[in-house]
């Protein structure tokens, strides 16, 4: 009888999870097969000399030896002979700033964005164009003649801001502020570009969060005799942190792989020009190991600070 | 006394002046950034030759000219394979993978937020991890495996993998938080299946959601020139035929500012068509709390 009685309840419970299973199956076959398994392939490779041999490739075992040249011999030819490690920490550190900006730029259009004025709808599209145009059309064209030309519209537009900074520098500098500072500032000038263009994704994220916020919630504090200011740091800022989280972790992630970045030339360079399959395999491990590191502990920090609604 | 009420209503229902002048202002800033690279494609797309070697470089058009359309037209008529191919080869590719992705991420992020079974954490994990490796090391293990299943040189090397595309997952699942638990319940109270829940139930709910999956999932296919994979010229897509025509010399120059545009062209108008519905109100839920 308590047998039957527990298997009755167990029956239900694992009736929901067999569902939950049967509904991530499709997607964990096609994570399996086509991230997984060659992720596991690719350490193999880090770990063996490849020698291509008639009719397929061979491996010898090489031990750490990879690894070993990435963090310690490597040195990059064309970053002015750096270390790989070098360049890792240095491509943390402009991630850092350009995190940091790009998800203050997002949170502050999105609330622009939601907010009612005559153009909303064509102001929304033309933030989204950024992510249209440059994640895919164009990335992937790119090795047509052509698209350099169009291309260098960009690069004289960075020009441009650059001669701006620099005057804005010297003002800066003027006001006697720590140095470190006006770096930043004046770095944020001359990225505006970029970082305008990488925060489509999170401008989306935060204005669907920003929708999501029950307005009886500002009709009661309105009421209490709130003022904007009040509601915006009260309610609209701990509503929207959990995306705070979500979009500081995809800028990280977004920013570290994305292909122009340095380390990441240099992990596709060695695998392809270079012909050193072994040691890119090793480097993008490495690679990897640091960025889950920054985004566990960004993580870590992050989710104490969250608010969320129950 | 009548008065004073008056104003405080009139602050609270319309936006200051200032307030408005400010939003379009720094909107206004931004958006150029934004549009500039567009609007110098159809710029660049209506140039004659001379204009778009100019040096240094000039964002305008002084004399516009539909010539490297008629060129691009001309190289198209020329092409080997017949180029109504490639467009069919593009669309069939995007068409099936973007539907395909759509469905399964869908069905994947719904049960990790809603279902909490055994594992699911993890799963999610595992999910944002595939985010963070790089593409590149991948690559090569990657031919192996589609060698391995038989996919190459067929659509399904380009469509299958844009099945476990792991970005969608992660938007989705963020899009599902939204849906409230009382509604599903409520469904299945009223007998629906798991699978119909899902579909007739949430799938409406996070509309936006899926909308923006299709954009992201339709854009990236979309570029695909696939060359890796597919070797039969007859299997090759849009923008590797495109490619082709770019790569025939300086003399091509036009003929590819207008293949661009006209590549480019095709999302925008999908994000056009979708756009309103893609950053609608998203509290359309129906439940009153």
């Amino acid at each position: 009888m308590a047998a039957i009685k527990k298997k009755r309840r167990m029956g239900l419970e694992q009736k929901r999870a067999m569902m939950g299973y049967l509904f991530v199956l499709p997607f964990v076959i096609g994570l399996l097969m086509f991230f997984f398994f060659p992720m596991i392939q690719s350490f193999i490779f880090s770990l063996n000399v490849i020698e291509v041999v008639s009719g397929g490739y061979s491996l010898r075992p090489n031990g750490l030896n990879y690894y070993r040249n990435a963090l310690f011999e490597y040195v990059s030819t064309s970053n002015q002979g750096k270390s790989f490690m070098v360049l890792i920490a240095e491509g943390l550190g402009t991630m850092a700033s350009q995190v940091l900006l790009v998800v203050i730029f997002s949170f502050f259009a999105a609330n622009l964005l939601n907010q009612k004025f005559r153009g909303r709808s064509i102001a929304r599209a033309i933030f989204f164009l950024p992510v249209i145009l440059m994640s895919g059309v164009i990335v992937t064209v790119d090795s047509g003649d052509l698209l350099q030309s169009s291309m260098g519209m960009t690069q004289t537009d960075a020009q441009e801001g650059a001669f701006q900074a620099v005057a804005l520098a010297r003002v800066l500098l003027s006001t006697r502020l720590d140095p470190r500072f006006i770096d930043f500032i004046v770095s944020a000038v001359n990225r505006i570009y970029e970082i305008v263009s990488a925060s489509g994704v999170q401008i989306l994220v935060f204005l669907a969060g920003l929708q999501s916020i029950s307005p009886s919630l500002f009709e009661a504090s309105n009421i209490e005799g709130a003022t904007g200011w009040e509601n915006f740091w009260k309610i609209t800022f701990p509503m929207v942190s959990p995306l705070i989280l979500v979009n500081t972790i995809y800028t990280v992630i977004d920013t570290l792989t994305n292909s122009n970045s340095v380390v990441m030339t240099i992990i596709r360079d060695e695998a392809f020009r270079s012909a050193k399959y072994g040691l890119s395999s090793a480097m993008a491990w490495i690679y990897f190991v640091a960025i889950m590191l920054v985004v566990g502990i960004l993580t870590g920090i992050i989710s104490r600070l969250v608010f969320y609604q129950e | 006394m009548k008065k004073k009420f008056r104003r405080i209503r009139t602050r609270r229902l319309n936006r200051s002046l200032g307030g408005d002048i400010f939003n379009i202002v720094i909107i206004t800033i931004f958006g150029i950034f934004m549009v500039l690279p567009l609007i110098y494609a159809i710029m660049q797309a209506f140039k004659p030759l001379d204009e778009i070697y100019m040096f240094p470089p000039r964002f305008y058009v002084v004399n516009p000219t539909l010539d490297n359309f008629t060129d691009l037209f001309l190289l198209m008529a020329q092409s080997w394979v017949p180029f109504t191919r490639y467009i069919f080869n593009t669309l069939f590719i995007t068409a099936a993978g973007t539907l395909g992705h759509v469905v399964i991420a869908s069905m994947a992020a719904f049960v990790l937020e809603k279902h909490k079974f055994p594992g699911s954490k993890a799963f999610f994990t595992m999910v944002v991890t595939s985010l963070m490796f790089s593409g590149a090391v991948t690559a090569i293990p990657n031919y192996l495996t589609m060698a391995r299943l038989g996919f190459l040189d067929s659509y399904l090397a380009l469509i299958i993998p844009a099945f476990g595309y792991s970005l969608g997952l992660f938007l989705m699942k963020q899009f599902m938080v939204t849906i409230p638990d009382s509604l599903l319940e409520s469904a299945r109270m009223d007998g629906a299946g798991e699978f119909r829940t899902f579909w007739k139930i949430a799938m409406p709910c996070v509309k936006p959601g899926w909308l923006t999956l299709i954009i992201f999932c339709f854009q990236s296919l979309w570029g695909q020139t696939g060359s890796t994979f597919i070797y039969s010229e007859e299997l090759k897509t849009l923008p590797y035929a495109l490619n082709q025509i770019l790569l025939g010399g300086f003399a091509r120059a036009g003929a590819g500012a207008a293949a661009i545009l006209l590549i480019m062209i095709v999302p925008i108008v999908l994000f056009m068509a979708t756009e309103s519905s893609v950053i609608q109100t998203m509290a359309t839920s129906g439940i009153k709390e």
